[in-house]
């Protein structure tokens, strides 16, 4: 069962009916709520409940005991551990595969050696509820919050259902305050709620799924048989289908949790506007992002020190993150190509930085077109290393994208269509930044908008939803 | 109170007065819809009740494929000449669904009832979910839950889920404005969704076929296909998924209340055992045995009329065929012009010439 699904339908409105119409008090509430999610979890992960029971327990633990502990090195020793079990449960799931197939390869240049007969199932979400435990305890370790004492409240906070399988990755500071007593959705959530449900839904089984099955799958699978302008639109439309599947299933897990009165951090700000590829990244994924900056750049140094410190942060914040995507070469490099972005940008800036006629230039609209030009275009270029089947695909779609391939299949009419309803979000964001008298919130747009979404859902969704692409993750 | 709720939902109950309004500006551009997708068992039904028949055809997807009326029309029955024929053949359709189809498609019965029968027909494997959308009544499905507890659950789940999808229009004609859309798109923008559009057509056609004529309305895929040719170049046979895990029992009893039917309706029934490629028969041997024996049991204890339309007899070749199961055009036409002769025949009880039919049908050689 995924969001989505015919089954997570029937899930949310017996689990809204009874959380909001049968139960009174917090305890009866938040116990219903977390059965309900570990329900959630078990339907789509069946085997894998001890993992988020397992980390819920050593992290509510370890919070407690770094809390009670008067020196430094018990609290320091008690963090290493919450973070080597979280990591190390997260290692051993995702990158064994990975580990040993890299190590067979490599011995299979010297001997033979048999294909791997084995597999490794993902548990559900454990790249988002690791990361939720970290920074919990690492936030009790710093003294920014104190340690939950409710088992239930801090089971409740790793195990919220909506954002439990991709996020947004929150943090219990945003989180466990709003559980201070059971919150009533106002008449404005229960409303947003609508929108965002109904706008994630669209951009998940209209746009996504639509593009994947009629285009970009098909280009991926054999870029070769198809024209330059296909190649391209099949990467541009690749853009759009990662943005809206992702985002789509962001909006849909912000909406549901608004109808519990619950608000989860926004992970999008219209990326694919951004002019530089520091700003995509505040743009995108904004809660993995943040996560990232606040505990992994600022801790190893962040900004400061020498050119080389600093970009040697850069570069290792930009790995790490490709490989929390996934477990495979490709988003090693894709973390790689990011990182020497970022410090190239970085450098432009520090360098550009103080001259007059330079900031005078940037700071214009003919700049800021150059710019987004120059940082969408690397942006797709490095999307193709996330979605490519193997290294000879990739290389093919890139000799196809420069016209250098023969192939002649064309693009479908729909799929222009489809990638410009995946950016029509965009577009309305960048006039209402552009143009503030046009950010009129009419309610009847607002509701037509939801209704039509609703309505395109029902008629042009395909019969089975696809998996979200980052519940792979 | 009420107020206060009122102002609390006036989010979620806009939205849905948007959806209310859409879906009764879909129901009542409802024919538009249907048009672009046919539900093709109650278009089918419907069409044949539109008046009454003197001869009508039922049977699976050998019957809507295999059976051409017009090629019927003039039958000489005990000196009666038939000129109103159709063929209600329901494609994946079982003897449930024919026992249904009847009842809804003759509210005034006909001289003659023709069931064209395969052995997927009595299959007890499976069951086609089209039969309760669209055929049944919640009576229907209360005497089957009552008759065969082994598919209780199954029916009562698919009638209750077609009749929640009627409830929409937006869901009920989501697939037909799907078409309705790929035709438009294709039409304005050349070459933007030209399979949908393609499949848009087929279906327009369809709809067309099955609105105006006597029930034949092929698929178009079928009738030009001919499975020698299709042989030559897939070597390998395809699985016939429909008569897998063969088991007779339940379907069987329909058979029999067909039988009731016609007899409690003062119906003539013939049974014609459709004809079926002979590499059909060695891909299901066992199949074919139990379903001739099921077959022979029936005709003996109720004295049915049963026309053996075999292959040989009708002058059949694979040429003939569109696959393992589905005749062709030309087939169709053939078994339809050897079906009439035989019909008369056994309408006058006399010396049954097999020759001269088959040389009169034209026979052994599409």
């Amino acid at each position: 069962m995924i969001l989505g699904h015919k089954a997570f339908f029937l899930f949310l409105a017996i689990t809204l009916l009874v959380y909001h119409l049968l139960l009174r008090g917090r305890t009866a509430k938040y116990t219903f709520l977390l059965l309900a999610s570990w329900v959630f979890y078990a339907l789509c992960s069946p085997y894998y409940l001890w993992v988020i029971w397992l980390l819920t327990g050593i992290d509510y633990i370890v919070g407690l005991k770094i809390e009670a502990a008067s020196d430094e090195r018990t609290r320091k020793r008690w963090l290493v551990f919450s973070i080597v079990s979280n990591l190390g449960l997260l290692v051993a799931f995702k990158y064994t595969i990975f580990v040993f197939d890299s190590a067979t390869a490599l011995a299979g240049l010297f001997t033979e050696v048999p294909p791997r007969a084995w597999d490794i199932l993902l548990p559900l979400g454990i790249s988002f509820h690791t990361f939720q435990g970290i920074s919990y305890t690492v936030d009790v370790y710093r003294r920014q919050i104190p340690a939950v004492k409710s088992k239930l409240d801090y089971a409740l906070f790793v195990s919220f259902f909506p954002q439990m399988a991709a996020g947004p990755i929150v943090r219990a500071v945003e989180f466990l305050p709003q559980m201070l007593n059971p919150p009533v959705p106002s008449s404005v959530q229960i409303q947003e709620g609508l929108y965002l449900f109904a706008r994630g839904l669209f951009k998940k089984l209209v746009i996504a799924d639509q593009l994947d099955q009629l285009f970009v799958s098909a280009v991926f699978a054999d870029p070769s048989a198809y024209s330059a302008v296909a190649c391209r639109w099949a990467v541009l439309a690749w853009a759009v289908q990662i943005y809206c599947d992702f985002s789509g299933y962001s909006d849909i897990a912000v909406g549901v949790a608004k109808w519990f009165g619950f608000e989860l951090p926004i992970n999008f700000h219209l990326p694919y506007l951004a002019t530089s590829i520091t700003e995509f990244w505040r743009r995108w994924h904004l809660s993995l992002s943040c996560w990232l900056r606040d505990y992994l750049y600022y801790p190893l140094g962040g900004s400061r020190g020498s050119v080389w410190r600093v970009n040697f942060n850069l570069m290792l914040v930009f790995v790490l993150c490709g490989l929390w995507h996934g477990a495979t070469w490709a988003w090693l490099v894709y973390g790689v190509y990011n990182g020497v972005l970022m410090c190239l940008h970085r450098a432009m800036h520090e360098r550009l930085k103080g001259i007059a006629w330079a900031d005078r230039l940037r700071a214009s609209d003919a700049w800021a077109v150059i710019a987004w030009g120059a940082t969408f275009s690397q942006l797709l270029l490095g999307l193709i290393l996330v979605r490519m089947t193997g290294w000879a695909n990739g290389g093919a779609m890139l000799e196809g994208m420069l016209g250098l391939g023969e192939g002649t299949r064309m693009v479908p009419g729909t799929v222009p269509l489809l990638v410009g309803l995946g950016l029509i979000g965009h577009v309305w964001g960048l006039a209402r930044e552009r143009m503030p008298q046009v950010a009129i919130r009419w309610e009847p747009m607002r509701v037509a908008n939801a209704a039509a979404c609703l309505a395109a859902v029902a008629i042009f969704s395909p019969g089975v939803a696809k998996t979200f692409i980052y519940i792979q993750f | 109170m009420v107020r206060r709720h009122l102002r609390r939902w006036r989010g979620p109950l806009r939205v849905l007065l948007a959806l209310v309004l859409f879906d009764l500006a879909v129901r009542a551009t409802a024919g538009i819809w249907e048009h672009h997708s046919p539900d093709d068992y109650a278009a089918r039904v419907e069409g044949c009740a539109r008046q009454q028949r003197e001869v009508v055809f039922v049977g699976g997807s050998t019957v809507s494929e295999g059976i051409v009326p017009s090629e019927l029309r003039g039958l000489n029955w005990n000196g009666d000449s038939f000129r109103d024929l159709y063929a209600v053949g329901l494609p994946g359709g079982t003897t449930s669904e024919f026992l249904h189809a009847i009842k809804r498609a003759c509210p005034q019965p006909p001289k003659v009832l023709v069931y064209g029968i395969t052995a997927s027909d009595l299959n007890d494997n499976r069951h086609e979910p089209h039969g309760p959308a669209s055929l049944m009544t919640f009576g229907d499905v209360f005497d089957w839950a009552v008759a065969r507890p082994d598919s209780r659950s199954w029916v009562i789940r698919q009638y209750l889920q077609a009749r929640l999808s009627r409830a929409s229009a937006i869901w009920r004609y989501r697939h037909g404005i799907r078409m309705a859309a790929a035709m438009q798109f294709e039409d304005t923008f050349p070459g933007s969704c030209p399979e949908s559009a393609a499949e848009a057509r087929d279906l327009v056609r369809y709809a067309d076929a099955l609105a105006d004529g006597d029930g034949y309305a092929p698929s178009s895929g079928f009738v030009e296909r001919r499975y020698d040719h299709v042989k030559e170049v897939n070597a390998e046979l395809a699985p016939f998924r429909f008569l897998d895990r063969y088991r007779t029992g339940s379907h069987r009893l329909y058979l029999k209340r067909i039988i009731r039917w016609a007899k409690d309706h003062n119906v003539e029934l013939v049974l014609v055992d459709m004809p079926v490629t002979a590499d059909l028969e060695r891909q299901y041997p066992e199949a074919f045995v139990e379903y001739r024996r099921v077959l022979a049991e029936e005709e003996a204890e109720h004295g049915l009329t049963v026309i053996r339309a075999h292959r040989d007899l009708v002058g059949l070749t694979e040429a003939g065929f569109a696959d393992t199961i589905h005749l062709n055009g030309v087939g169709a036409k053939v078994l339809s012009r050897w079906l009439k002769i035989k019909l008369e025949e056994h309408s006058r009880p006399g010396t049954v010439d097999d020759e001269r039919i088959r040389a009169q049908a034209g026979g052994n050689r599409p």
